[in-house]
């Protein structure tokens, strides 16, 4: 469905993206995942031909088409979708809903009458009370606008539909509610989907997870094998540890089982250890023979989000070293 | 093709947006309507005269068969038949000294503005119209008021076509003030008929610019739309359509509205509409122009007041303008208003045939405005 190879983007001296390769399938939920800057959206926007083609190189394909070619533009831009950040840039709050249907579907030159049955299909999926349909979108909840949005870059029936941060803005509960009616669309509508997000959260519903660095993709896979890539398949061990600081924390590190310490709160850390069963309570011997006080202690799978706090951290380790060793 | 669905969005967009649509269909109205009643019906008499006669044998008030026959039917008529003239004080003067005092307190009635002409008849006035020779007549107004003088030359024709009819005169008035010499009575709404050259034009660029020129900053939606197939001209194509149509309506609207207030137009009532529409499609070339240009809406704001402020300071109108350099020249004429209120002076109060170097500028200026619209819009760097 999207094939990228050897991706580079420059904007002048500005080496912005290095070297990406993947390969999206037909229905795969990807999330593409980075801090700032990483180069999330720049990716997206290749791919939805907003990006001159002067600016990149690489072999890219879209729905088998390539956006290098301009004559392809009109019809990736027809068989893809896109759902913006911000509804204020995706709605027209002075329309009804049933109306932004209509604007959006005369932009992708597709019958009305069909379009508005579709939308109204989907208006159903995702819960959009029958009583806003006709009512300005102005009106609207935030979590209803965010739906309607959603809905809006479906109309057309687009194989590939990508989202900026659809969750963020959204209070905790409701982010779970618009990732499962994503995942509900994407069951239903059988559409690829590509989102860019900050909440990691969101890998729950991703088939495979795209981590960013600074241009460069990191890793790309299910969530679950990057998480059992990690040292005894991604068992966790937290401590929570009495009088906890950075002094502490070394003394800690020097239990040769460790492969990583993270410090998780103010008194707390986590630990990741080959041979995970054998070394744990090795561990806990090391540091009760040290002095050191364990308030509490817990096992677990390592989550997403300690996933890709542990995978960041390890890049920059790696390129601090790298820097250390070209100083010398 | 897109543009359909496109064109009923701008529509969308413009009936949500109420105020903008009050002042585009309202303000025009209210000031038609003020315009309109302060001319009244023809009850109120609008000017004051003083009329001077020099014939010899002036025996007004008892009509004998004489010499003076015309200087009297021309007084009666300026005191009982005009809508719009009202006679002050009338002066017989058969010697300089008669017609010196005379002309001294005339004099001072219009310094005080207790009149508003001085009517001179001169001693040959009577027997030229009855040998059917043109007839002299000499007026005097307060030059310190410019907007007055046109008024008053245009009533002062009221009573001469009044006077022509009553004596069967074929012969033409010459006039020692000569302007232009109109055959048909429009007085009846001189106020409005008057302010129409320059209110209306006005109003139209004032409102239809209001209307554009947020019609692209404003709009959220609009860099999203360049992910879908649309292409971008498609976008400013339907913007342009959706607001010539509301613009359409509105000069519709003033036509209607102006007439029924008795727009007295000499000339072709259709240019008369027609140099409307092409002033409210100038203004919205205008308005997308701003918007295009603008950042921001509020810099969009800022843009719409200045231009306005120049269109109206450089129109003509406001300051008497007469730039010997060329390029100055240019750019007074590509503001819409300087060759908006020729044109429709020209076909109102002239019932001149629409100047044809006036329109050249005024559509001119608007290919300017709505091609430059257009290449900024192109290289406008839209994100999502
Ligand atoms: N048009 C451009 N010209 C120059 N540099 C650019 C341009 N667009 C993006 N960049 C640079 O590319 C890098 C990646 O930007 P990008 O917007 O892709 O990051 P992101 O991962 O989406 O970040 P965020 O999470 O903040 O949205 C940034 O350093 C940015 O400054
Ligand atoms: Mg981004």
């Amino acid at each position: 469905m999207v094939n990228v190879e050897n991706l580079n983007v420059k904007f002048g001296e500005n080496h912005v993206i290095h070297d990406v390769n993947f390969i999206v399938n037909q229905g795969e939920i990807i999330g593409l995942f980075g801090i700032s800057g990483a180069g999330k959206t720049t990716i997206v926007r290749v791919l939805t031909c907003q990006i001159e083609k002067k600016h990149w190189t690489g072999n890219v394909k879209v729905t088998d088409l390539s956006p290098a070619k301009k004559t392809n533009h009109s019809l990736i831009l027809t068989n893809i979708g896109y759902v913006p950040q911000l509804e204020l840039l995706n709605l027209y709050f002075d329309l009804s809903p049933i109306d932004n249907v209509e604007v959006f579907t005369s932009t992708y030159g597709k019958n009305k009458k069909e379009a508005i049955k579709i939308a109204k299909s989907l208006f159903k999926i995702l819960d959009l009370p029958e009583d806003t349909w006709n009512k300005r979108v102005k009106h609207m909840s935030g979590g209803e606008k965010k739906r309607l949005s959603m809905a809006i870059g479906l109309i057309h029936r687009p194989s590939v539909l990508f989202l900026d941060e659809p969750t963020t803005g959204v209070d905790a509960s409701k982010r779970y509610d618009i990732l499962t009616y994503l995942k509900k669309l994407n069951q239903t509508l059988n559409t690829t989907m590509f989102i860019i997000t900050h909440d990691l959260e969101s890998a729950l519903i991703c088939d495979k997870a795209a981590i960013l660095r600074e241009g460069k993709l990191l890793e790309f896979d299910t969530p679950q094998k990057l998480i059992s890539s990690l040292p005894s398949k991604g068992l966790v061990a937290r401590f929570t540890v009495e009088h906890l600081n950075e002094k502490l924390i070394d003394y800690i590190k020097k239990f040769s089982a460790i492969k990583t310490l993270l410090r998780v709160g103010n008194e707390e850390i986590e630990v990741l250890m080959d041979d995970f069963e054998e070394n744990l309570p090795k561990l806990i011997q090391y540091m009760i023979d040290n002095n050191i006080k364990i308030n509490s202690m817990s096992k677990d799978f390592a989550s997403f989000r300690r996933y890709f706090q542990i995978r960041i951290q390890e890049e920059e380790e790696k390129e601090k070293k790298f820097k250390d060793s070209e100083g010398d | 093709m897109y543009l359909g669905g496109l064109v009923r969005k701008e529509f969308g967009r413009i009936r949500s947006n109420k105020r903008t649509l009050l002042l585009l269909f309202v303000i025009p109205i209210i000031l038609i309507v003020v315009f309109g009643l302060t001319t009244g019906v023809g009850i109120t008499k609008l000017f004051t005269s003083a009329i001077i006669t020099c014939d010899d044998m002036p025996t007004y008030d008892d009509f004998p068969n004489n010499s003076s026959k015309y200087d009297d039917t021309f007084i009666s008529i300026m005191q009982y038949n005009t809508s719009s003239w009202d006679l002050y004080r009338y002066y017989n003067a058969t010697n300089s000294e008669e017609y010196d005092n005379a002309y001294h307190n005339c004099y001072n009635f219009l310094k005080n503005g207790d009149i508003h002409i001085i009517i001179i008849l001169p001693a040959n006035f009577s027997e030229s119209v009855e040998n059917k020779i043109s007839p002299v007549l000499i007026y005097y107004i307060d030059g310190s008021d410019l907007a007055a003088i046109t008024a008053i030359e245009v009533a002062i024709q009221e009573p001469i076509a009044l006077f022509r009819a009553e004596t069967d005169m074929i012969a033409n008035f010459t006039m020692m003030v000569p302007y232009l010499e109109f055959d048909v009575p429009f007085w009846e709404s001189a106020i409005l008929n008057y302010a129409i050259p320059i209110i209306l034009p006005i109003i139209i660029l004032g409102t239809t610019i209001n209307l554009t020129s947020l019609s692209i900053v404003a709009e959220g939606p609009l860099p999203r739309m360049l992910v879908t197939p649309t292409a971008k001209r498609e976008i400013i194509l339907s913007k342009l359509i959706a607001n010539s149509v509301i613009m359409m309506l509105q000069s519709t609207e003033i036509f209607i509205m102006i007439s029924f207030f008795g727009l007295y137009s000499l000339g072709s009532l259709f240019y008369f509409f027609l140099v409307l529409l092409m002033i409210g499609f100038c203004g919205i070339c205008i308005g997308l122009f701003i918007s295009t240009l603008s950042p921001t809406e509020q810099s969009a704001n800022q843009m719409y007041l200045i231009m306005f402020i120049m269109i109206i300071l450089f129109s003509g109108s406001v300051l008497p303008l007469n730039a010997d350099l060329q390029g100055v020249q240019i750019f007074i004429n590509l503001l819409p208003l300087s060759n908006a209120v020729p044109l429709i002076t020209d076909i109102t109060l002239k019932g001149l045939f629409p100047n044809l170097e006036n329109l050249f500028w005024l559509n001119l200026s608007s290919l300017i405005y709505i091609i430059l619209a257009y290449i900024i819009y192109m290289f406008k760097k839209l994100e999502v």
